[in-house]
């Protein structure tokens, strides 16, 4: 994971503005983030239990949140006048969830098919299409994620094609264009797809792939010709501006583009696999054509090589118990996440994902199946190390790291206080903050609902109002 | 009642060659009783598979566990789940839960699989029996369900045929007016139906000639057998159905035909809740489900199963996704903490399952009950927690399962390649 310390987002994205501007004659860059805080509260957090999503545990601690920003954390901080102050004694405070493996929005409730917009399954290799295009703001799942403490989600499309298309971090507050929720400066995605998936899809309507080695053949073609399309582009852009002028523009390829961003280190590979021959054959691709496996997801055979992930930096991103709906999800194993995480002496990056709208609502007992698992298995694991499943290491695999996921002093203010422990079922999220604006309130009765929600039942009323 | 005898003395003879012991004592327990909304400190005496006797004095036995103050419970009955018929989801091959041929009739009983990896598995969770059901068909009503024990016994300890399932609402081919009207026309079809007209086959395909609704459902005679069970034993009929108004319709033919009905889904429940009391109709819901999922599911609401324990209905717990029925004690925890009692979810977990499905003694831990018992680790409604031990038919059940020993395949014996690990 520390690959991602060395990616400064800002520079990744001057990279990412430069790319799209040599390629277009135009200079408006597309689909760019909006997002705009609500007005935060400056809050300070009296006493409270913390996990920090760094791995450490306070007990009775304060923290201060300022101006949309994590600035203090530590015994009995100084109040003043412009800190409202909550009484967080017996209560605990996480940063905020992140979702890894979310598709609200593409697979909107209610599911029906004209919402149905998670995979273009009509190609094998459809790098072109964006996720972020599909999404429906509107869906209301994203308001019960928020109820879970889920602050950032990133949206990826379906797994039916080897190469799915552009996934998208977001932040949880729905508005009214996708623009306006997406992660500040968070790097796209590109969603890949072993197994069953693709070879089902195609190999039904009798076209390539129809099997595994056809899945990894599929794969190389394309990143042949995302090298070939990097070099031309590589090559046109090395030019002076005379030069330039004068020759040839290669033609924008949006399937290229995608793949050759990649190539460059720009957009993050999360990785559909479940059997641990096909990881370890996806992270030999990604040798020979230079990229690299951010995360591998569902990842239900990461433990047979969990040493082979840490060494190479990639994280897997796993449920703590779901198996057996498909053949490559038998050898599931509880401590799967603990496995992963306990690699290499401690150094295997584990994250605990969702792939379902209820199950991200519960992410931090998803994380406490896992870790009870992993301390059967006679692991040593804290809590609070087993915190970072759901923030911290997410947000390096979102490359978002750099502004949330933990409660180091600088980072967003994206915090959850809950009744309880989080790692116990009886834990409810009671308070979530966004950028330091409280999004969600139970005891206040702050809670978004989408248009989707209102009147629906009965026009008085939201569709869950009492 | 028309139940195969399940093979209980064919268990016990099997019981007593495997345990040393004649008779088990659990003493220092915390039990939760599936009964009462408290749990009392107590000993239970197990013998011969069953609960002897249920004290808060010490009592004496061959075999003395301490449960060391830890909940007791009885196991745990699944309500809906498909273990022992389907091995791995997306493989029809390995699915045994529909028929092309039979309708109504179609019992899944006979393709139980007690070497499933589903049964070590779910008994690892505290789930000691469940109740295994066929997929819907496009019939409104059709197929019928049966009871099994989670020993994983080649002799299979088993109620068949103990439900009948169903389903009303959204389709994307068919209005649910004509869902309700053919089930109107089954039911009422059904009730014409009396066993001295019924001694053959010969005699049901006569019904079936001069039916022209069971002629145009090419019904066999196994279907109508079921049907006439249906009506005649009152046959629990488990009806998938979700919006408010489907729920009322369902009530209405409970009426009519004085069915002994369950409702599966029930997402819309909370505005009905106190029709749905007043008819006495026991639910199951997925408590952790508040995904306005449908149409037909708007009122999804985390608090579902409070607001339905407080309108004093009878409710079981499912879950959603194959395979994941471990899943309902996580739900229970769910429903708990929002707002419902926690006896009334332990409750939803063991007796009201067997009342509802009038399986005989299971579900409670009461003298002369089958010794269906779980020691928990810690609280068994936080998922974190597992069972210490689990007892069927009173025999102290082995907790490996095939997750575990692939979990002890790569983390012990390293050295050694790993096909020549344990």
């Amino acid at each position: 994971m520390k690959n991602y310390k060395k990616l400064k987002i800002t520079t990744l994205f001057t990279i990412l503005l430069s790319f799209v501007n040599i390629s277009s004659a135009y200079n408006a860059v597309p689909f760019e983030s909006t997002y705009v805080p609500m007005p935060h509260t400056n809050t300070l957090f009296r006493g409270a239990n913390i996990y920090d999503g760094e791995g450490n545990e306070f007990l009775d601690t304060d923290l201060l949140i300022k101006d949309g920003k994590i600035i203090a954390l530590g015994k009995d901080l100084p109040a003043s006048s412009e800190f409202t102050v909550v009484d967080a004694s017996g209560k605990w405070i996480t940063p905020g969830i992140i979702d890894i493996h979310s598709h609200m929005g593409v697979y909107s409730a209610p599911g029906v098919t004209t919402s149905s917009d998670g995979n273009e399954s009509t190609s094998p290799v459809t790098a072109d299409v964006w996720a972020e295009h599909s999404i429906w703001v509107q869906d209301p799942q994203f308001a019960l994620a928020l109820k879970g403490g889920v602050t950032s989600f990133h949206v990826l499309p379906g797994s039916a094609n080897l190469i799915g298309g552009r996934g998208v971090t977001a932040k949880n507050l729905q508005r009214n264009t996708i623009n306006s929720m997406k992660f500040p400066n968070a790097p796209h995605s590109l969603k890949m797809a072993c197994g069953e998936n693709p070879k089902r899809v195609y190999g039904n309507r009798s076209q390539a792939p129809s099997t595994r080695m056809g899945n990894i053949a599929g794969y190389r073609k394309s990143w042949i010709k995302a090298e070939a399309y990097l070099s031309r582009l590589d090559e046109y852009e090395s030019k002076s501006d005379e030069a330039k002028e004068l020759g040839y523009k290669p033609t924008r390829d949006l399937e290229l583009e995608t793949l050759a961003g990649v190539l460059r280190g720009e957009i993050l590979i999360q990785n559909h696999c479940y059997r641990a021959e096909e990881m370890a054959m996806m992270i030999d691709i990604a040798n020979e054509f230079g990229y690299k496996i951010t995360a591998f997801h569902h990842a239900v055979e990461a433990y047979k090589i969990a040493d082979l992930l840490a060494e190479n930096n990639i994280c897997a991103a796993m449920w703590s118990d779901w198996w057996g709906f498909k053949h490559e999800a038998y050898d599931m194993v509880q401590a799967n996440v603990a496995i992963v995480d306990q690699a290499k002496n401690g150094t295997g990056c584990a994250i605990v994902h969702s792939d379902d709208a209820i199950g991200i609502q519960h992410l931090n007992q998803e994380a406490s199946k896992a870790l009870s698992a992993g301390l059967k298995a006679g692991f040593e694991i804290t809590k609070a190390r087993a915190m970072k499943w759901i923030t911290s290491n997410p947000a390096k695999a979102a490359g978002i790291y750099d502004q949330t996921g933990s409660l180091k002093v600088g980072k967003n203010a994206d915090v959850v206080l809950w009744s309880k422990n989080p790692f116990s079922v009886y834990a409810l999220a009671e308070k979530v903050y966004i950028d330091g604006a409280k999004a969600f309130d139970k005891e206040a009765g702050i809670e978004p609902s989408s248009d989707f929600d209102i009147g629906i039942m009965n026009p008085n009323k939201n569709r869950i109002q009492e | 009642m028309n139940y195969t005898k399940i093979l209980f003395s064919a268990a016990l003879i099997f019981n007593i060659y495997t345990v040393e012991a004649k008779s088990i004592v659990i003493k220092n327990a915390m039990i939760y009783d599936g009964i009462n909304d408290n749990a009392f400190s107590g000993n239970i005496l197990i013998e011969d598979g069953l609960i002897k006797k249920v004290s808060q004095s010490s009592i004496q036995g061959d075999t003395v566990i301490d449960a060391e103050g830890k909940i007791v419970t009885p196991g745990f009955i699944a309500s809906d789940t498909e273990i022992g018929i389907v091995e791995i989801g997306a493989l029809s091959v390995t699915r045994d839960d529909q028929s092309s041929i039979y309708s109504i009739g179609f019992s899944i009983h006979d393709a139980f699989n007690p070497n499933s990896t589903l049964i070590p598995w779910n008994r690892s969770n505290g789930i000691t029996s469940a109740i295994t059901l066929p997929r819907n068909t496009s019939s409104p009503i059709g197929g019928l369900g049966s009871f099994f024990s989670l020993n994983g016994s080649l002799q299979i300890d088993s109620e068949q045929d103990i439900a009948m399932i169903g389903r009303i609402g959204g389709s994307s081919s068919s209005s649910r007016s004509e869902m309700l009207a053919l089930t109107d026309d089954i039911l009422s079809f059904a009730s014409t139906l009396n066993n001295k007209s019924m001694k053959s086959n010969l005699d049901i395909n006569q019904i079936i000639d001069d039916s022209s609704l069971a002629d145009y459902l090419e019904l066999k005679p196994r279907d109508v057998k079921a049907l006439y069970r249906l009506i005649n034993e009152k046959l629990p009929l488990i009806i998938k159905a979700n919006r408010a108004s489907d729920i009322l319709k369902l009530l209405e033919l409970k009426k009519k035909y004085n069915l002994n009905l369950i409702i599966i889904g029930a997402q819309e429940a909370s505005l009905v809740a106190k029709e749905i009391s007043t008819s006495n109709t026991p639910l199951i819901v997925n408590p952790t489900n508040n995904i306005p999922g449908s149409f037909d599911e708007l009122a999804s609401n985390i608090n579902l199963s409070s607001r339905l324990e407080k309108e004093g209905i009878r409710l079981m717990f499912n879950a959603s996704r194959d395979h994941n029925y471990h899943l309902i004690r996580q739900g229970a925890g769910i429903a708990v903490a929002n707002g419902m009692s926690y006896g009334g979810a332990i409750r939803a977990l063991t007796s009201n399952v067997a009342k509802s499905f009038n399986i005989a003694n299971r579900g409670e831990i009461k003298p002369g009950n089958i010794a269906d018992i779980v020691i928990w680790e810690a609280d068994p409604l936080e998922p974190s927690s597992m069972p210490e031990k689990v007892f069927i038919n009173g025999v102290d059940m082995d907790l490996t399962t095939r997750s575990t020993r692939l979990r002890d395949r790569y983390i012990k014996n390293l050295d050694k390649p790993n096909t020549y690990r344990d």
